[in-house]
């Protein structure tokens, strides 16, 4: 039955959609051309297409080479011995790989790998997941009911971001300690739960879901809850992932605020066990950059990897489904 | 007022309830002492725990604009901002469309651009250093190594350009800190773009295609007007990420956020902030109370104007 | 409906002005209450648990997880939790925090400017009861071997501090309390290429007037190198003030008397062996100063002693290329020598469970005043012991004997620190004391690199600091 009605739902998307062509001034009176009409196009335009895709290539492929240049140099500088990093003549590849980087990252006295990687992935995931709903729930809140002073609410909301945050670690301290949470997984999770970035990104995405749908849904009686998780969700899916990245990356990475608040071995983080001080000379303050390096490819790899394969699984799911992005 | 709007007026809080509740204890809270604090003359919270009391007042407003390099401070900031997001959401927008139009290891492609984000920040930092930095030399002798981007300069026939060392114009300082801060946003923008992108339903470029419009066209009536939410959300954070403006200069300039000899040109409010935020929060304070209006007042303008031009 | 939404926003304004008043009034209740002896002074049957934040890498840290292990046995009651929180800026950012919310750890391993920043809030322990003459003389403790002692120092502990270095302790201030033990010591050294300077029978300066003239000969036998390569212009500044006679800042830190006649002479006249390509810095050149002279494209390098290790070149098919000679930095008046004395020390915080201050007090006493352990960790770290009764060490010693200018140049480095012990100065620790620090390094590259003229330089970087403390 909720099959059906998301395929009736889908139908009405498509009948929006028109709406919006209509409003675009593009001709929807060739909507039902079929892909033989297409093929017909002349062969100048084909030859014309050729050069653009080729730019494409050739602009995407110097780009990816410029955004992935940091990329490289982590990795590289993962490699080299402290001497050549700090050589005065830079070198884009290692004279000799010093694979012992990697295990002097390891090698700290005390450090238990397996159990700081698993207080990253609790707080990881739980947060994560619980952003997302906390995200979702007010996204829609926003995007889509109406309610008294909603814009004053979000303007208040957007000013939040435009204070500089700095100088809310002392009373966020004080917070904390006096609720008792330092130490916990708590206080690594709840304080960042609620970005109002993610908000206002998902809300965007939510306005541009048209609000046809929403109607038809209440037609059919289905709840504003079932609507959000058959039709939105999925909707958003590219969105939502975006912002899964983004704070998984964040919790996987943050460092300053655990380092602050959680330090006892139940509880530390990867980023602050392996950063912690194993890298800097202690009489110069210098920084073994190289073992450093090391120690950051070393936590990033297994969420890349994570990544990688989540992202394919849902986009897959999302094709399945019949939503294609 | 009809009984299902009713109905959602508590629908509508219950929704926002944890998120509102989070945020009134770890945001509006500190931000509340914020105000406090900037209202007492040279507050701190290491002296207010030693005994010390604080006269109440405006004072730390009139010290913060009475600052020698307050207008410096201001104008950097200022001028990143204006730069750079334009030239951030442009690149992002068009890498973004690129990635969308290609068929051929297209995957491929957008897990590369995927990489960035786990790229972490000091390596970023360091391949500025690198790249632009002159190492060596002394009053009298050249450089060592004059930096990879001005060998390139060199290989075709050019002078190379003094980016960051001392004595190094403002101008090139700031080229410098522009392709740095673009680079910086660039992996973020284009994720939300693509999402973005992705959310767009193909029909509109069917249609599109067979009309035979041009690519352009299509960009322009098409892509932009339908990624126009989008696009304010990153072109709006963007702005407020830009006034934040500081860990990007002390990446490349060190704590003195200017190149040697001349330390403090490119401050910004923020790295003011930074300054006093271990001895004197009452001043820090109200030097982020005084951002805080600037970008609100510049997020408004962004919001006015992406009011006529978003289409949703 | 309007007047509702009013009314709303008003009681939320005034719920949130009556809440921060009332913070407003709260903000001294985490102050910190003095420490008392209590009757009986330390309780050995009681457990008692301390943090020590410190900046140690793994290899330090393993000498001091095996010296603590020995503390235990004498005072096994004490649970020490050692945290290595980073950078020692991390290390002051992590504990004024905690101050703020009343949490402080027990004893920290910081600078001495930092110690200064925490004691705005009263915070950090006055160390006087607990010396030879102090109000606690007479408290003994007794620990598990049975060994029955004074619980401060006794009169022979005191003695055996290079003094130069115990005397730290009482930079803070009106100099009458002293709140830090030295832990650890490093200074300036001037490196010099020994090899080069005997195969060209040069003569290392004593005297700033020496060292222009082997610069400007130098200079002659290779033109192309840079003579002399300096870490921190901030470090030459305030040596040159503290050699000179002429003023800096004050004690109290409330005065920044560094822009004077002798200072802008010899910010001038160091100006001039710049444009001459006498020296760089490291900060101008923007690489390791140990660099140049480790590849020969400068002979003679001022740097902390710490670092020596980072002084040796590399070898070449087995062979050193040259031998490091290592001696002090030149003088003004070779006849009152003056050398900095840098690096960490230990400071104590107080807590409302004395007997708390008390275990952190035997740890602290344990490690500054134990000669294995300061030989070990001066061993591993490069720095300097601050105990003239190290060289009992027999490990210590024998490397001591054996130091030379090539593996064991650290060793070089710590015999001439210990030989010059009677050079060390310090300057006053306040708030705002790293600031003047940074200003008068930014005043002279400033005039080096012509950015700035002399006037302007000093004017800028004295009005900077007053706006700092101001």
């Amino acid at each position: 039955m909720t099959d059906n009605m998301t395929e009736n739902l889908i139908e009405k998307d498509v009948t929006s959609e028109q709406a919006v062509e209509q409003q675009n001034d593009i001709a929807t009176e060739d909507k039902v051309m079929k892909k033989k009409d297409i093929d017909a196009v002349s062969k100048k335009q084909t030859v014309g297409k050729v050069f653009v895709q080729i730019g494409l290539y050739v602009f995407l492929g110097i780009m990816a080479l410029v955004v992935l240049f940091p990329f490289y140099w982590m990795l590289i500088s993962s490699l080299k011995t402290l001497d050549e990093y700090n050589a005065n003549v830079p070198t884009l590849w290692p004279h000799q790989f010093k694979w012992s980087n990697y295990t002097v990252a390891f090698d700290t006295d005390g450090l238990n790998l397996g159990r700081l990687f698993l207080n990253t992935c609790i707080v990881g995931i739980v947060s994560t997941i619980l952003s997302l709903i906390v995200t979702v729930l007010s996204a829609y809140a926003f995007a889509r009911l109406e309610f008294k002073g909603k814009n004053v609410l979000f303007a208040a909301l957007l000013a939040t971001m435009m204070i500089p945050g700095e100088l809310f670690t002392i009373t966020n301290y004080i917070t904390v300690s006096d609720l008792g949470w330092t130490n916990t997984y708590t206080v690594l999770i709840v304080p960042f739960l609620v970005s109002v970035f993610y908000i206002y990104l998902l809300r965007q995405n939510f306005l541009q879901i048209p609000n046809e749908l929403y109607l038809a849904a209440k037609v059919d009686g289905s709840s504003d809850l079932k609507y959000l998780w058959k039709v939105m969700i999925p909707l958003s899916a590219p969105t939502l992932i975006s912002i899964t990245i983004l704070k998984m990356m964040g919790s996987w990475n943050s460092y300053i605020w655990p380092r602050l608040v959680a330090r006892d071995t139940a509880h530390t983080l990867i980023t602050v066990g392996l950063r912690g001080a194993s890298f800097v000379d202690q009489a110069t303050n210098m920084t073994d950059f190289p073992a450093q390096m090391a120690a950051v490819v070393i936590v990033t790899i297994p969420l890349l990897l994570v990544f990688l394969f989540f992202r394919k699984y849902i986009m897959r799911g999302v094709s399945r489904s019949g939503l294609k992005g | 007022m009809s009984k299902t709007s009713k109905k959602n007026q508590w629908k509508a809080w219950l929704y926002l309830l944890p998120a509102l509740v989070i945020l009134a204890v770890f945001t509006v809270w500190p931000i509340f002492n914020t105000v406090r604090m900037s209202l007492l003359k040279n507050y701190d919270g290491l002296r207010a725990i030693g005994g010390e009391t604080f006269e109440f007042g405006f004072a730390n407003f009139v010290s913060v604009a009475q600052y020698r390099g307050f207008i410096n401070c201001l104008g950097n900031t200022m001028l990143l901002c204006v730069i750079t997001v334009p030239i951030s959401t442009m690149l992002a927008l068009l890498i973004a469309v690129a990635l969308n139009s290609i068929k051929f290891i297209r995957k491929a492609m957008q897990t590369i651009f995927f990489l960035p984000y786990v790229t972490n920040s000091i390596a970023i930092g360091m391949v500025f250093m690198a790249m632009f930095t002159m190492i060596g030399g002394s009053a009298t002798e050249a450089p060592e190594s004059y930096g990879i981007i001005n060998n390139i300069i060199q290989t075709f026939g050019g002078k190379p350009i003094n980016w960051v060392n001392a004595g190094s114009s403002k101008f090139a300082n700031m080229v410098v800190l522009i392709i740095y801060i673009v680079w910086n946003a660039l992996p973020f923008k284009i994720l939300v773009l693509l999402g973005g992108l992705q959310s767009v339903n193909k029909q509109y470029y069917d249609a599109a295609k067979i009309d035979g419009t041009s690519r352009f066209r299509t960009f322009w009536r098409i892509t932009v007007p339908l990624l126009s939410p989008m696009i304010a959300y990153v072109v709006i954070t963007g702005f407020i990420g830009g006034f934040k403006e500081y860990s990007s200069i002390v990446g490349i300039f060190g704590d003195t956020m200017g190149p040697s000899g001349d330390a403090r040109r490119l401050d910004t409010m923020v790295g003011f902030i930074y300054r006093f935020i271990g001895n004197n929060q009452g001043r820090a304070s109200a030097a982020a109370l005084i951002l805080f209006a600037i970008i609100f007042a510049v997020t408004m303008i962004n919001m006015y104007v992406s009011k006529k031009k978003v289409h949703y | 409906m309007k007047k509702k939404i009013g009314a709303i926003v008003l009681a939320c304004m005034m719920s949130c002005l009556s809440f921060v008043s009332l913070v407003g009034c709260g903000g001294g209740n985490k102050k910190v209450k003095d420490f008392v002896m209590p009757d009986g002074g330390f309780d050995t049957t009681k457990k008692v648990e301390i943090t020590f934040y410190h900046t140690m890498g793994a290899d330090l840290r393993k000498v001091l997880t095996d010296y603590i292990a020995e503390f235990n046995e004498l005072y096994p009651n004490i649970k020490v939790t050692e945290d290595a929180i980073g950078k020692y800026e991390d290390v002051r950012d992590q504990i004024v925090t905690e101050i703020n919310a009343g949490k402080q750890p027990d004893l920290a391993y910081c600078y001495p400017d930092h110690v200064a920043l925490f004691n705005q809030s009263n915070s950090v322990l006055s160390l006087n009861g607990f010396l030879p003459d102090g109000e606690y003389k007479d408290v003994t403790v007794t620990n598990a071997k049975g060994e029955t002692e004074p619980i401060g120092f006794t009169q022979e502990q005191k003695d055996a501090f290079i003094q130069g270095y115990y005397n730290e302790g009482f930079q803070f201030g009106d100099g009458k309390n002293m709140y830090t033990l030295p832990f650890s010591k490093s200074t300036e050294v001037l490196y010099y290429n020994k090899t080069f300077f005997e195969t060209n029978n040069l003569k290392v300066p004593t005297t700033w007037d020496e060292m222009e003239e082997v610069c400007a000969k130098i200079k002659e036998l290779v033109p192309s190198c840079t003579p002399l390569g300096y870490d921190s212009e901030a470090n030459w500044f305030i040596t040159m003030c503290e050699q000179s006679g002429s003023a800096y800042t004050s004690s109290n830190g409330k005065l920044f008397r560094f822009d004077n006649k002798t200072n802008r002479e010899f910010v001038t006249r160091f100006k001039g062996w710049y444009d001459k390509g006498y020296f760089t810095t490291q900060n101008i050149n923007k690489t390791y100063t140990s660099n140049l002279f480790k590849a020969q494209t400068s002979y003679m390098c001022i740097g902390s002693s710490a670092g020596a290790k980072n002084q040796i070149p590399a070898r070449v098919d087995g062979e050193y290329p040259f031998e490091v000679g290592i001696t002090s930095v030149p003088q003004v008046n070779p006849e009152n020598p003056k050398v900095i004395s840098q690096g960490p020390s230990i400071c104590i915080f107080k807590q409302n469970d004395p007997q708390r201050v008390l275990a952190s007090w035997l740890l602290a006493k344990f490690l500054t005043t134990n000669i294995g352990f300061q030989a070990q960790f001066s061993s591993v770290s490069g720095y300097v012991p601050v105990l003239t009764t190290v060289t009992e060490n027999k490990t210590y010693s024998d490397n001591l004997n054996a130091a030379n200018g090539y593996e064991k140049t650290p060793f070089l480095a710590a015999k001439v620190c210990m030989e010059q012990a009677s050079a060390y100065y310090t300057s006053p620790a306040f708030v705002g004391s790293s600031k003047a620090r940074d200003e008068v390094g930014n005043l002279m590259q400033a005039v080096f690199t012509n950015s700035k003229t002399v006037d302007a330089a000093f004017k800028d970087a004295i009005e900077e600091c007053e706006y700092f403390v101001g």
